[in-house]
């Protein structure tokens, strides 16, 4: 049973507050967490809501360029700013696509991928923008890439203790550009599978597909191919390729093989939009 | 065993309200159960339905999915409170008029969603409407009658020049 509602100011007094009680919870929006505590799947011995803490909120750039995403950003913010140019607009799309309005007014980027369910819009986008996860521990701080970040189904590179404070964007570059097909049942569902693709200003695509397996899907071989051809067949084969690595399972959003055969079709999708004539950076 | 319940102030409709509550209750809980602002509707608790959704610091949220305890320091309305704007009252003529609900269960939802649209939007098209409105559930009208009244209380304000 709940015995305590705790509301840190600082990442410090967040995570020294963790480290206290390990059945604490920490809270961001509460969209995930709230709906899973009304269903008591979950039954924490304390709530530490993170929401009163400035260090974990709002979008900014760093001095070198990077864009860096505070863990308690809205999607709502995430998906109307004006920062994330080049490949970064990948998380744009992404983020302007998940659930609806009002769960957009809710649900903060830490929240969301700290749960890393694999139907989430986030970490595909995140792994193909080459993003980086800003983690605080008790007294400690370290970076993990988006790829090593989600490391199974809802299991992600946090350890006990610790919290995502950011989520950091390289610097955008002209000419790149990013963009997020998503194929769901209806508005607003969980993707059943979805395509996040960038490519850099040298023509480097780098696609990534989500829903299809417990992580972020990626083929190297299937990057370096579209970067250099992005012919029917070329696109065939590495369809071919990020199909052979992707492990969906079946449930009420698609069978395996409906989702299989969804990653072709949405990467023919990404990479014709990719080659939209994008001009200056947007 | 029940667990601990605190006196909490919460700012709703403008006024102070000095409400009981567990840790654990949600903020459409204390709209319902305590304050007797009973337009937000539990339906689903699980942030699906839409039917609680009320407004927090200007934005839409789901009451259900919002603890009390987080809600200290916010403003929320709720459509006993917002019943009195003008751009309130021509959606609700709207719905009226172009039977736009049928058990009316979603209602209150749905009048706070598309609120909050012509909010930040006065002239959207059909589309815009659907997607601001796909985050509430109407299991009686087959949402069409919905659109076209968002559409119809939006182009009446417009004449008027009470847009929001």
């Amino acid at each position: 049973m709940l015995q305590g509602f705790f509301l840190p100011e600082t990442v410090d007094q967040a995570t020294a507050l963790l480290a206290q009680d390990p059945e604490a919870k920490l809270m961001a929006g509460g969209a995930t967490l709230v709906a899973m505590l009304n269903a008591r799947v979950i039954e924490p011995a304390a709530l530490i809501s993170l929401s009163a803490i400035p260090e974990i909120q709002g979008i900014s750039v760093l001095p070198d360029g990077r864009i860096r995403i505070g863990a308690f950003t809205r999607h709502r913010e995430t998906a109307q700013c004006t920062l994330h140019l080049g490949a970064a607009a990948v998380l744009r799309h992404a983020a302007s696509q998940i659930a609806n309005a009002t769960v957009r007014n809710m649900g903060t980027i830490g929240g969301s991928i700290s749960f890393a369910d694999p139907g989430l819009d986030y970490p595909p986008a995140l792994v193909a923008a080459q993003a980086e996860v800003e983690i605080a521990g008790s007294g400690s701080r370290r970076m993990v890439a988006a790829h090593d970040f989600f490391q199974d189904w809802y299991l992600t590179a946090l350890e006990p203790g610790e919290m995502v404070t950011a989520v950091v964007l390289p610097k955008p570059q002209a000419g790149a550009h990013g963009v997020y097909i998503k194929h769901a049942r209806v508005a607003g569902d969980y993707a059943t599978a979805s395509v996040a693709a960038c490519v850099s200003a040298q023509g480097q695509i780098r696609v990534t597909v989500g829903a299809c397996g417990p992580v972020p899907i990626r083929d190297d071989d299937a990057d370096a191919l579209l970067s250099e051809d992005r012919s029917e067949s070329a696109l065939a084969r590495a369809g071919a390729l990020l199909q052979a690595r992707a492990d969906p399972l079946d449930d009420v959003r698609g069978s395996a093989n409906y989702r299989r055969a969804l990653i072709p079709r949405l990467l023919l999708r990404a990479v014709r939009q990719l080659a939209l004539p994008v001009g200056a950076l947007q | 065993m029940s667990a601990p319940r605190q006196t909490l102030q919460l700012q709703v409709n403008g006024a102070e309200a000095e409400v009981r509550v567990g840790l654990h209750d949600s903020l459409l809980t204390v709209l319902r159960d305590q304050l007797q602002l009973t337009a937000a509707k539990r339906g689903c608790n699980q942030g699906v339905c839409g039917a609680c959704t009320v407004v927090r610091d200007g934005y839409t949220v789901r009451a259900c999915l919002s603890l009390a305890h987080g809600c200290t320091h916010a403003d929320i309305e709720t459509l006993e409170g917002l019943n009195q704007e003008a751009s309130m009252q021509a959606l609700q003529k709207a719905f009226a008029a172009e039977s736009a609900f049928q058990c009316g269960f979603c209602a209150p939802g749905m009048l706070i969603s598309a609120h909050a649209l012509l909010l930040h939007n006065p002239s959207p098209d059909a589309d815009q409407v659907r997607a601001a409105m796909s985050g509430n559930l109407c299991r009686c009208t087959g949402y069409a009658p919905i659109v076209v009244a968002v559409l119809q209380a939006a182009a009446h304000l417009r004449a008027q020049e009470l847009a929001p």
